[in-house]
């Protein structure tokens, strides 16, 4: 009940509801600019049919939008709503196209549409909409949320790494200009176009499988991998999880000295100098790395 | 030529990945390109370095989808903020958006949502293309989108609605004839009253497109050729403007660059001169300058127009 009406109590007993006074405005025109928008957005947007979609609705449909001469309003309202989800799963499939493939057409639109209500779009860019589909994927109760969340992530990130800044790698000899002395205190600078993952599942090589038209079952076991951009192309560099581990103190901003110290107490071993020559080999030929500094404290 | 002294650029083509690697590798004697703002903003990767590749040898003009015109939430200075630095970085000739609105409540619908078309919605979207084109430092160019709703509350036509909007606000007028077809059909109402009724001196663009005709209704597909009742439309709005910076549009089941080009190319025939105007090559070096009349120093050599985002995975990923 509104503030503007009041509960009259009467010596006979009797309940009336009497309006006695409104201090308020007075109610905005439903059909002004700004709750016109509000409505359409709800209808267009509404996870259900269209009739569904304007049962919903604040407003009546025929009192908004008049028929054309071969489509009734509801019709016509009708287009902008089957084309909104349509978009979004379009751009959700360019994103995620190794995903909509293992999920099938009809559980990935399904999918969607779930996604979609819980983190619609709020940015100009439709290349935001997928942000947060691995996490949705793993909070939700789908089979093989573990696999899908994975697959998930790594397309995210071939994404994320994609459109990052660009930088141009250091020469891929800069350390070889380093004194042996002072390698320890060498700490590197990262290109931003690169990510670092760890999987619960195989699901790089799924990828790669999917992408080559073969067909490669989701295994569990823990695997790592770096995507990272070169000349603009997106690749991905598969990792043991010494190198991971390695790669991702490097990355973190520590020096190689401490990189080696972690490493050592994570693996109760030193890294041995061919480990060590070949990742550096790799990853320096990979353009991982924009610059080095010697830390001088470090020395 | 318009009253905002924006040059007829000639015939160009909309900017798709998929024609990225024909376009760097051939330079096809295009005379300029319209690029979808939205997909080169937050970007740094290959699609910025392509489009400022491509701004080296050709004009560009912008052509955004999320600008939110007719919207009601507060405008997103953000968004034109970056729009703006793009516009500068790639010495865009002019910034086009259309007459609409894109989602309410923080939410973008990603689609040319319709405006009614009434006393209240024109003050508002006035107002708003006044502090747009103040920001960015240029005229905004308003185009009119294809719907497929008319609204009760609406007390004036488009081509009114239009007229007094680009008055009020000083803005210039992006016309899509396909896309005036399209809504004559949807609503009922002869293009030509349509193409007649718009100020001719404050056209700064042509669109053209194809569409899907579903019988009942029209959809804006721009996934195919442009049919002649367009093309007739095109010429009679060229009878208007005179010659006019003309581009197809073709977003979904896109062909090869050379199949989109001639398609634009048929707009020769209707164009005054017979060619193209001041774009392309022949205008390399003419010293004109875009929005914010600044030139990068880089020495780097919805169907709805939905953006498109990615390039062709297989171009980009290998497994190392
Ligand atoms: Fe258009």
């Amino acid at each position: 009940m509104s503030d503007a009406y009041r509960e009259v109590s009467r010596e006979s007993g009797v309940v009336a509801t009497t309006l006695i006074s409104d201090p308020r405005p007075p109610t905005p025109d439903p059909l002004a600019l700004a709750p016109l928008q509000e409505w359409m957005q709800s209808v267009v947007t509404h996870p259900g049919d269209v009739y569904e979609a304007a049962e919903a609705g604040a407003i009546g449909v025929d009192t908004v939008v008049l028929p054309s001469k071969t489509l009734q309003p509801i019709q016509r309202v009708g287009i902008y709503h089957s084309m909104y989800m349509l978009r979004m799963i379009e751009a959700l499939e360019a994103d995620y196209e190794a995903l909509a493939y293992a999920m099938g057409e009809h559980a990935f639109g399904h999918l969607v549409r779930e996604y979609v209500q819980r983190f619609p779009s709020r940015s100009y860019t439709l290349n935001r909409l997928g942000d947060h589909l691995p996490e949705f994927i793993a909070a939700s109760d789908l089979k093989r949320k573990t696999f899908l969340a994975d697959l998930a992530r790594l397309e995210l990130a071939m994404t994320h790494v994609f459109e990052e800044a660009e930088a141009a790698p250091m020469p891929p000899d800069a350390i070889a200009s380093v004194p042996p002395d002072r390698i320890e205190a060498l700490r590197f600078t990262p290109i931003p176009a690169i990510r670092l993952l760890t999987f619960a599942c195989n699901a790089d090589e799924v990828f790669q499988a999917w992408r080559e038209e073969r067909v490669v079952e989701p295994r569990r076991g823990k695997t790592w991998l770096a995507v990272h951009r070169r000349d603009y192309g997106v690749y991905r560099m598969p990792l043991s999880q010494e190198a991971f581990t390695f790669l991702g103190s490097l990355i973190s901003g520590e020096t190689i000295g401490s990189a080696i110290t972690k490493f050592a107490r994570r693996f109760r071993r030193m890294p041995r100098q061919q480990e060590l020559f070949g990742w550096f080999r790799d990853w320096s030929e990979a353009g991982l790395f924009a610059a080095i500094a010697i830390t001088e404290q470090e020395r | 030529m318009n009253r905002f002294n924006f040059p007829d650029l000639g015939i160009g083509i909309g900017l798709r990945t998929v024609h990225y690697a024909h376009i760097l590798d051939t330079q096809p004697d295009v005379d300029w390109f319209e690029a979808l703002s939205e997909n080169y903003l937050d970007t740094g990767g290959r699609p910025r370095y392509v489009l400022e590749t491509i701004a080296e040898r050709y004009p560009i003009v912008l052509h955004g989808v999320s600008m939110s015109i007719g919207g009601t939430d507060p405008i997103d200075f953000d968004y034109l903020r970056k729009l703006k630095e793009l516009a500068r970085g790639v010495n865009a000739r002019w910034i086009s958006d259309h007459l609409c609105w894109t989602g309410v409540s923080g939410r973008n619908v990603h689609d040319l949502l319709p405006m009614p078309y009434n006393e209240e919605s024109l003050r508002h979207t006035a107002a708003r293309v006044r502090v747009i084109s103040d920001f960015l430092e240029t005229p905004l160019v308003v185009e009119n989108p294809s719907s497929y709703v008319e609204f009760a509350t609406s007390t004036m036509t488009e081509w009114d609605f239009l007229a007094a909007l680009a008055a009020e606000s000083d803005c210039g007028l992006l016309l899509d004839v396909n896309n005036i077809y399209v809504s004559s059909f949807n609503h009922g109402f002869d293009p030509k009253t349509y193409v007649d009724a718009i100020p001719a001196d404050r056209v700064v663009q042509v669109h053209l497109a194809g569409h899907a005709n579903h019988g009942t209704h029209i959809i804006d597909t721009h996934d195919n050729v442009v049919i002649d009742e367009v093309w007739q439309l095109y010429g009679r709005a060229c009878a208007r403007t005179g010659d006019v910076s003309t581009l197809m549009e073709w977003d979904a089941n896109i062909p090869d660059f050379e199949t989109v080009h001639a398609e634009a190319r048929k707009a020769e025939a209707f164009r005054g001169s017979g060619e193209s105007g001041v774009g392309g090559r022949r205008r390399k070096g003419s010293g004109e300058s875009g929005v914010g009349g600044r030139r990068k120093s880089s020495s780097k050599s919805l169907r709805h127009p939905t953006p498109d985002t990615r390039p062709p995975q297989d171009a980009e990923a290998v497994h190392v």
